[in-house]
């Protein structure tokens, strides 16, 4: 924002709020402060976030799997373990691999376009696939509850006032997509769905054409006045953005080679369509597609192979539908403005089950991917030698809680003050540098403390440094780093030193 | 917020038509007729009275076939044609549906509450055996007794099969069932403030008393027969301690169980029993049905008045020699309720796919095909039924996942059936009674004919005005719309409604007076394309905007 538009805004007696951090949602949204803040993100118009859903609980452990802890891993879940010689390496990163069918993701790692966020959940984890979804959807603590989603919030206050009036002149597109019948609950607003729900845009705009005359718009009392109102709002929508995507589908073009229809990898069908549109130049802020299949109970791998089975069929196609997308993206030359994460509502159980399956955990890695994303990795390896949890019933605990992963995304990628991402949160969580070449210290404590640091693990002597202001990071040896930025204070214990590389 | 009291009004058109809607998937003209001055009470007793028990069995559909028109589940299992004998059990049942040749029962409609509720899908179980025993364990005690339900899906062979219970052993649990039993199917994970039912480890400890169940010859090519077993070995014996939530109940295994019956029967009795002595049971039971029968957005009101004292009528009927989780009472007492037939109610819901789809069938008169003696076209007319229904997101037997449809327990509830791409399949649906595209079979194109229903309202046809002679007048507008309207949607339309469909999409603004002189140009000369072409142009019209308004997607 333009100083001169800040004081134009705060003048309007506001700026206690403002200072406050907070109750930016109890004002009125067509309120000059909350107009200026909105055009902060002028700069960052055309950015797009791809939410990939594994629906069921992905199975974290045998997609990203400790090489560091290699038999403490083999010895929990030996008959689906995926022997060491299989297990694809990673570019300077010898503790960590991919499950063999993740090629294409590790090509995108190697080439420092994918990010492994570790061991993500949220306190007090539940493991209700109907109740962790809503959480990781609504974004809220375990013991709170909301129907709004997360990126459904961040769309309302952005786009204020939706549905009415849009399509609108500033936003003539769908602010979000989801690939499919039905529009999830991450897309949810105060009222109803920000997105819209689009299985292809071709048969979309056939089936939809090009509207029938508006009629009275009398409404029954009750509940049927609200579901009437609801369905003409919906009939309204689809004819209003037809146009448009089928106007974006026939200009955009796929230059990737996505699998072929046989291969049934319905997560490349729906994210060859997001490509398209993109480069056919939709100005939707959110797609949301997804894969099912990852509730595996039971027989996750082949009886005689555990690199081959369901679980290795479902990370094949999520591997290659993201990496041929990712490609897509760059030969079209829309790579630097989109982003995508993937998420699952909850993480298996460390031990496996006797069906060569495994029952419902905690803990699990989501993925970051795009040119944009900075560090490789967020956290570290699980450590399997303290698990929650007892005999053949332990899981892996939080690192990172995946509210700190949206609030990059939100401030950082979308561009949203801090304070409105509070909001939208409902608190402030720290960041884990996403989008940033430097690591930050987010509270006081040992420099080789995992938890003194954005990233969730003590910064590389690659990485730029910052000790943030009021912190005191104490280090008990030599520290090396590539540029450190001491706004807060560096204690030493002993003779050391920090060391630049 | 009206209660659980006994509605006494005689029903009008409008709340029969409200009652079968919901009971039902949709009325015909003359079910409405015939409900219509019959008390709340009577009518559901004929709803449930109507409903037959052995229907004629599923044959094979596939006219290339030498076994075509032949029974199959009475035949050894054929792997071969394991997917077609399973999908042929989904046209059985929608034809149960669609019939419009029986009285209207409402037990389809309460089997389909139960399938969605004990969710198990021929995609998974994929043995066509086990989901005919299953969907028929549904639809024979759909009105019988809870407990007896949740025992007997609890051991059976398509369950077991879905929720990996038969791969729930003793030291290697398998912990799928467990909770889904607790969460789904009995207790509910949270009570209406919020708090958990029960904890993590009372879903182990169910796991543990679950162990050693097995079903037989799963896809066995050849076998004729297939069965639920319990095996002692695999089963884990030591004592299984629940928590506080189930007042620290203790299940232990008998040493000797009564004759004719396992241990794990016993015990699974004991789980059940426990689990339905937990005090938000009955009520989470009693919700869902509102929800489905009433309305899927629950007031405080609903949960205190209707829901609440449902609960309580559920674990204690006040029918002569009803026992405790029978459903056919508070089936009986949720349906003739003043709540139910309370004026907010009325229109409340989304129509699923079903109700669109199989009501539409039903209400404008599009015969069914007998299965055994006209089997491809009975075919024909499913296939168009039953792909469309799954666009639309309600593949029959074929959830998404064990919750069941998502419109039936995700926020936003049966709104969630509309959105961009779905009112668009809704709207090709019902544009095809209009242009009658599809053939079911040779002379039978489904659809309306909508000229011959302006006909059937036009006195003295061919009694036609001349100069000559005063003749019968024409039917107007206003005849015309009032026919195509009754019982159509679940109220009136407003007066500036019905003027806009007769001025804006029938007349296309010009005056309603040419329509007269256009109907009487077609009755002077019938067989004239032209003359037909201009009427039938404005029926289409007219009918084809009113089955795309929001008002149709109500029931």
């Amino acid at each position: 924002m333009k100083r001169r538009d800040f004081l134009a805004a705060a003048s309007a007696s506001v700026l206690p709020v403002l200072v406050d951090g907070f109750g930016l949602k109890a004002m009125n949204r067509q309120s000059a402060l909350v107009q200026s803040l909105l055009q902060t993100s002028a700069a960052y118009t055309d950015r797009v976030l791809v939410i990939v859903y594994l629906n069921g609980g992905n199975d974290g452990l045998n997609t990203v799997i400790p090489l560091d802890q290699y038999s403490a891993y083999s010895a929990l879940r030996s008959n689906i373990a995926i022997p060491q010689n299989k297990v694809l390496a990673l570019s300077g990163n010898d503790t960590t691999g991919l499950h063999p069918a993740m090629t294409g993701m590790r090509t995108m790692y190697d080439a420092g376009k994918l990010s492994i966020v570790h061991s993500v959940s949220y306190p007090s984890p539940d493991q209700s696939h109907y109740r962790s979804t809503d959480i990781w959807m609504t974004a809220v603590d375990a013991t709170q509850y909301e129907t709004s989603g997360w990126a459904g919030r961040y769309l309302e206050n952005r786009f204020p006032g939706y549905p009415a009036g849009y399509p609108s002149a500033n936003m003539e597109d769908p602010l979000a997509i989801q690939i499919g019948y039905l529009t999830s609950t991450a897309l949810l607003g105060s009222q109803q769905s920000m997105g819209i729900a689009l299985n292809d845009p071709q048969s979309f705009y056939n089936l939809v054409g090009s509207g029938d005359p508006t009629s009275p718009t009398d409404i029954p009392c009750c509940d049927a006045g609200d579901r009437i109102t609801f369905i003409r709002k919906q009939q309204a929508l689809s004819v209003g953005y037809a146009t448009e995507i089928k106007r974006a589908a026939d200009a955009g073009q796929n230059l990737a080679t996505y699998p072929i229809a046989t291969d049934k990898n319905y997560l490349a069908d729906q994210l060859k369509i997001v490509a398209r549109l993109i480069h056919g130049g939709l100005k939707t802020k959110i797609y949301f597609v997804s894969l099912g299949g990852f509730d595996t109970h039971s027989g996750q791998v082949n009886t005689s192979d555990t690199t081959l089975g369901g679980h290795a069929t479902l990370l094949g196609n999520l591997s290659t539908a993201i990496a041929t997308f990712q490609e897509d993206l760059r030969l079209q030359g829309t790579e630097d403005k989109v982003v995508g994460m993937t998420f699952s509502e909850f993480g298996r159980r460390a031990n496996s089950n006797n069906s060569k399956g495994t029952d419902h955990g905690v803990a699990a890695p989501m993925f970051v991917f795009g040119t944009s994303v900075k560090p490789r990795t967020v956290g570290q390896n699980p450590n399997l030698s303290d698990l929650a949890g007892t005999g053949t019933n332990k899981d892996i605990k939080m690192q990172i809680d995946f509210r700190r992963v949206y609030t990059d995304v939100l401030s950082d990628w979308f561009g949203t003050a801090h304070a409105t991402t509070d909001t939208l949160l409902y608190r402030n969580f720290p960041t884990v540098s996403l989008f940033s070449d430097m690591v930050e210290s987010v509270a006081s404590g040992s420099w080789h403390d995992i938890n003194t640091w954005s990233v969730g693990r003590v910064p590389f002597l690659t990485e730029y440094v910052r000790v943030n202001a009021g912190h005191i990071v104490t280090a008990g040896q030599n520290v090396s780093v590539k540029r450190l930025r001491l706004e807060g204070q560096l204690k030493f214990t002993g003779p050391y030193s920090v060391r630049f590389s | 917020m009206s209660g659980l009291t006994l509605y006494e009004t005689p029903l009008t058109a409008k709340t029969a038509a409200h009652l079968l809607r919901r009971a039902t998937f949709g009325p015909t003209q003359a079910d409405i007729t015939a409900f219509t001055t019959l008390t709340a009470t009577q009518a559901v007793q004929l709803l449930i009275s109507n409903a037959n028990y052995s229907p004629a069995v599923p044959v094979d559909l596939d006219s290339t076939k030498t076994t075509f028109q032949q029974t199959y589940l009475d035949k050894p299992f054929n792997g071969d044609r394991n997917f077609d004998f399973g999908h042929y059990l989904r046209y059985w049942w929608l034809g149960l549906m669609t019939s419009q040749t029986v009285q209207p029962t409402l037990l389809e409609k309460l089997t389909l509450f139960w399938q969605n509720h004990f969710v198990t899908t021929r995609e998974v179980v994929d043995d066509f055996r086990f989901v005919n025993r299953y969907l028929l364990l549904l639809r024979n005690n759909a009105l019988g007794n809870f407990k007896t339900l949740v025992i007997e899906i609890s051991k059976d062979p398509a369950m077991l099969r879905y929720l990996n219970g038969n791969e729930n052993e003793v030291g290697k649990p398998n912990e799928n069932y467990a909770r889904e039993l607790q969460e789904l199917f009995t207790v509910g994970a949270f009570d209406p403030a919020g708090n958990k039912n029960y904890i993590e480890d009372d879903v182990k400890a169910a796991a543990r008393v679950l162990t050693g169940w097995k079903y037989t010859n799963y896809w066995t090519q050849g076998s004729t027969s297939f069965a639920t077993t319990f095996t002692p070995t695999k089963h884990d014996t030591s004592p299984k301690v629940f928590s506080a939530s189930y007042s620290n109940t203790t299940i232990t295994t008998p040493t000797s169980p009564p004759v004719g019956k396992t241990t794990g029967d016993v015990e699974l009795e004991a789980l059940v029993t426990m689990l339905l002595s937990h005090s938000q049971t009955a009520r989470f039971i009693c919700r869902k049905l509102y929800r489905w029968y009433v309305n899927p957005i629950v007031t405080q009101a609903a949960e205190d008045n209707v829901i609440a004292p449902l609960a309580t009528l559920f674990v204690t009927p006040t029918d002569t020699g009803a026992v405790s989780f029978d459903i056919k009472p508070i089936i009986v007492k949720l349906l003739t309720s003043q709540a139910f037939f309370d004026e907010a109610n009325i229109g409340a819901m989304v129509k699923s796919p079903a109700d669109l789809m199989v009501g539409s069938l039903r209400f404008f008169n599009q015969p069914v095909p007998d299965m055994n003696t006209d089997t491809a076209a009975f075919k024909n007319y499913f296939d168009f039924v039953f792909w469309r229904m799954r666009d639309m997101q309600m593949p029959l037997l074929d959830q998404p996942s064990v919750f069941g449809y998502e419109a039936f327990y995700q926020t936003g509830y049966s709104k969630i059936w509309m959105n961009t791409t779905t009112i668009a399949l809704r709207s090709d649906f019902t544009d095809a009674f209009i242009w009658r595209w599809f053939t079911v079979k040779s002379g039978y194109k489904m659809g309306i004919d909508l000229v011959a229903w302006a006909t059937s309202l036009q006195a003295n046809f061919s009694d036609v005005p001349t100069t000559t002679n005063p003749g019968t007048p024409a039917i107007t507008c206003v005849t015309v719309l009032n026919a195509f309207t009754l019982n159509l949607y679940c109220f009136d339309l407003f007066q500036s409604q019905k003027d806009f469909l007769i001025d804006t999409i029938m007349m296309q603004g010009i005056p309603r007076t040419s329509w007269e002189f256009e109907w009487n140009a077609y009755r002077t000369a019938p067989t004239n394309t032209n003359k037909k072409n201009a009427v039938t142009w404005r029926l289409q019209n007219l009918m084809k905007y009113m089955l795309r308004m929001a008002e149709y997607q109500l029931c």
